[in-house]
């Protein structure tokens, strides 16, 4: 028995060492593909979190308010500020005209006299609630006393973007105007009470009761930001895993066409052995696919000036994973290799059945960044399960315990595309 | 039970799901120990149908055959072990070496160790392929990939050797190489059930012929008393032509 394996998992290996263009597709293939699309999105995610989003600012207030908003987006990593046009001062005119171009994502249109009329509305509030004397307090009844900041929008960004992004700026905006009507208020009041020692220092930053701290739900302290190497490494790395289905029929199917399958059926051998040749390499290829596929997220990314891939703690839950998504993986090609009757029929069927399955698992756009009903049905996909297993293990640090669900299901999944091939095998040999 | 009959065939049927009718109808043959049966008959007459369903390849669909005693729908394990195979394509992984092929079939019978080694380099030596052991088998002439065919399929000593068209395509040095070892493998005490379109080969080289058509075996015998029993025949291929006529077969 062991001998018999032994010779199968050596035939296995030397065919699949001397098919050189099988070895560049299992392991050529997806280091292209790790680097191109994290370099792709990469420099996507760095338009959203690095440089920002391009913001054109009209300032027409030259005041506190506009001041402010413009100091403010100054310092904003989400914004890429910009208050010119083509070496040219943007206008309103010219910041619409750029926007709906879409050089920009956003403008923003301080208006004249926001800051005045925002003072304004400060010195209206009081007088009407403490009912004083006009006198007293300096009142201009001309002008407006309400400010009406434009934002404007590229038609044709993500609905999901600009309001994420429209609804900081809003809050942005109402926080500094907030501010000054703070100071124009503690001003006022100062002037009614002349006792100038009581007036408040500080008096909006003392009036920030509530404050916000965000923390990412980790388990460690060590905050580990969800970047392009962290979602396509552990990604491509699975659909390289799937993509051993092609070359695993291709190797079933040349048994069958040249023939040895029918003198390996009729020797006194089981399926079982026979398969487990294959099971056995091709599980040995998609660690060694793994390990390849991860130094490439830790070292050669960093290179080209990407993020490092960060591991997580768990090696233990990181061996048990990559373990169920090999078998998992190795599982269904065999099963594809024993469905196909032909090696167009094998490698159609595999490679279009692991891009669909790819495609919903998450593989090539993350899971939450799809419909409702496509992320029910990506729940379906081993690939999937594998995903959410890494980015268990990378992102949230979780423990080798978090991902034995995801781990169970593929193994599942392994032994139900193993029972079916068997059964398949049956099946076909009743001619 | 064991007889003097190596293989007992009875009333044996095969009708494949697709197939309008039956592709065996109902047939029965026996073969005896240390015999070279030769199976003969045209395209689709049912030759390598039968020696699918005595290598257990697939069932039949009624009829019992029994293989050294043992019915092969119940002891296939035991009949898989006594049998060799050399198919009538090379049934063989070009990527690999001749040698390679051999080990990898070699462990498949169960040999091992220093026992497989010097069979693989017995055979080699036998049928003068020494020399190429170590090359791949794409780079093999037709010759050269029918003999490592057959060593594959007698690495074991089998007691029966199933031959579908084993000289087919090859030179008459090789073809002679390999007649001459079948015979000797045979005088040694393998059994060989053999099919043939090469009516010249069959003649010299069976010790009994059952000619077969349409799925059905029309005649058996030894070759000279095919041959003395069938007027105006000069030889087995007259035979053959007399039983299966001359119109050419798809």
């Amino acid at each position: 028995m062991i001998s018999k394996l032994t010779a199968s998992v050596r035939k296995e290996y030397l065919l699949l060492v001397r098919d050189k263009m099988g070895l560049s597709i299992l392991f050529l293939m997806p280091m292209v593909l790790i680097f191109v699309m994290t370099l792709i999105q990469d420099s996507a995610f760095k338009t959203l979190n690095e440089k920002g989003i391009p913001v054109v600012f009209v300032n027409n207030d030259k005041d506190s308010l506009g001041l402010l908003i413009e100091k403010g987006l100054r310092h904003n990593d989400l914004c890429s500020y910009n208050d010119s046009i083509n070496g040219k001062p943007a206008t309103e005119e010219t910041a619409k005209q750029a926007v709906a171009e879409g050089k920009f994502l956003i403008g923003i249109i301080i208006p004249e006299g926001a800051t005045a009329a925002v003072r304004k509305n400060v010195n209206r509030l009081i007088r009407q609630t403490i009912n004083i004397d006009t006198q007293s307090i300096k009142y201009d009844s001309s002008g407006s006393d309400s400010a009406e900041i434009d934002i404007l929008i590229d038609p044709v960004a993500k609905k999901s973007l600009v309001t994420a992004i429209t609804s900081s700026l809003r809050e942005f905006i109402s926080e500094t105007k907030t501010k000054i009507m703070f100071e124009t208020f503690s001003r006022q009041i100062a002037e009614i009470i002349p006792d100038k020692s009581r007036e408040p220092k500080n008096a909006f930053a003392q009036s920030q009761i509530i404050k916000y701290k965000e923390i990412y739900a980790s388990k460690t302290a060590k905050m580990i930001v969800p970047n392009a190497v962290q979602h396509n490494v552990p990604a491509w790395t699975i659909f390289a895993m799937f993509f051993i289905a092609i070359p695993i029929t291709g190797s079933i199917m040349k048994e069958k066409s040249e023939g040895s399958v029918f003198r390996l059926l009729t020797m006194p051998s089981s399926y079982l052995i026979l398969t487990s040749g294959k099971l056995i390499v091709y599980v040995g290829v998609c660690l060694v696919q793994f390990l390849l596929m991860i130094s490439v997220g830790l070292y050669f990314l960093p290179m080209l000036g990407l993020p490092t891939l960060v591991l997580g703690n768990s090696f233990w839950g990181i061996g048990i994973l990559t373990l169920a998504t090999a078998l998992a993986a190795t599982g269904y090609g065999i099963l594809v290799g024993t469905l196909a009757s032909t090696e167009q029929q094998g490698a159609i069927m595999g490679s279009l059945s692991i891009l669909l399955l790819s495609a919903l698992g998450g593989i090539w756009v993350p899971t939450y960044v799809m419909p409702e009903s496509m992320r029910a049905v990506s729940a379906f996909s081993p690939l999937n399960w594998s995903l959410d297993g890494y980015y268990k293990l990378f992102l949230r640090n979780s423990e080798a315990a978090a991902i034995l669900p995801d781990a169970m299901k593929l193994f599942v999944f392994f032994i139900t595309t193993m029972a079916i091939s068997t059964f398949a095998n049956h099946i076909k040999r009743k001619v | 039970m064991n007889t003097g009959s190596i293989v007992e065939i009875k009333h044996l049927t095969k009708k494949f799901k697709n197939s309008p009718e039956d592709v065996l109808k109902d047939i029965s043959f026996t073969v005896e120990r240390n015999e070279i049966y030769g199976l003969l008959g045209p395209n689709g007459a049912g030759k390598t149908t039968t020696l699918s369903i005595l290598c257990g390849l697939f069932p039949p669909s009624s009829g019992s055959v029994l293989i050294d005693g043992k019915n092969i729908q119940k002891d296939l394990p035991y009949i898989r072990k006594i049998v060799g195979i050399v198919p009538q394509d090379i049934a063989l992984y070009s990527s690999l070496t001749a040698k390679e092929n051999l080990d990898f079939y070699g462990h498949m019978y169960g040999l091992k160790g220093k026992d497989l080694k010097y069979k693989i380099a017995y055979w080699l030596e036998k049928l003068d392929l020494t020399d190429a052991a170590n090359r791949l088998v794409s780079n093999f002439s037709g010759g050269m990939k029918r003999r490592i065919n057959l060593i594959a399929g007698i690495l074991h000593q089998p007691k029966i050797l199933f031959l579908d068209e084993p000289t087919v395509g090859v030179d008459v040095q090789s073809r002679n190489a390999i007649i001459t070892h079948l015979k000797e493998l045979n005088k040694a005490g393998t059994t060989i059930i053999y099919t043939s379109h090469l009516m010249e080969e069959a003649e010299n080289f069976c010790t009994y012929v059952s000619i077969i058509d349409h799925g059905k075996i029309l005649t058996g015998d030894s070759p000279a008393a095919l041959i003395s029993s069938f007027k105006g025949s000069a030889n087995l291929e007259d035979v053959f032509l007399g039983l299966t006529n001359r119109k050419p077969r798809d």
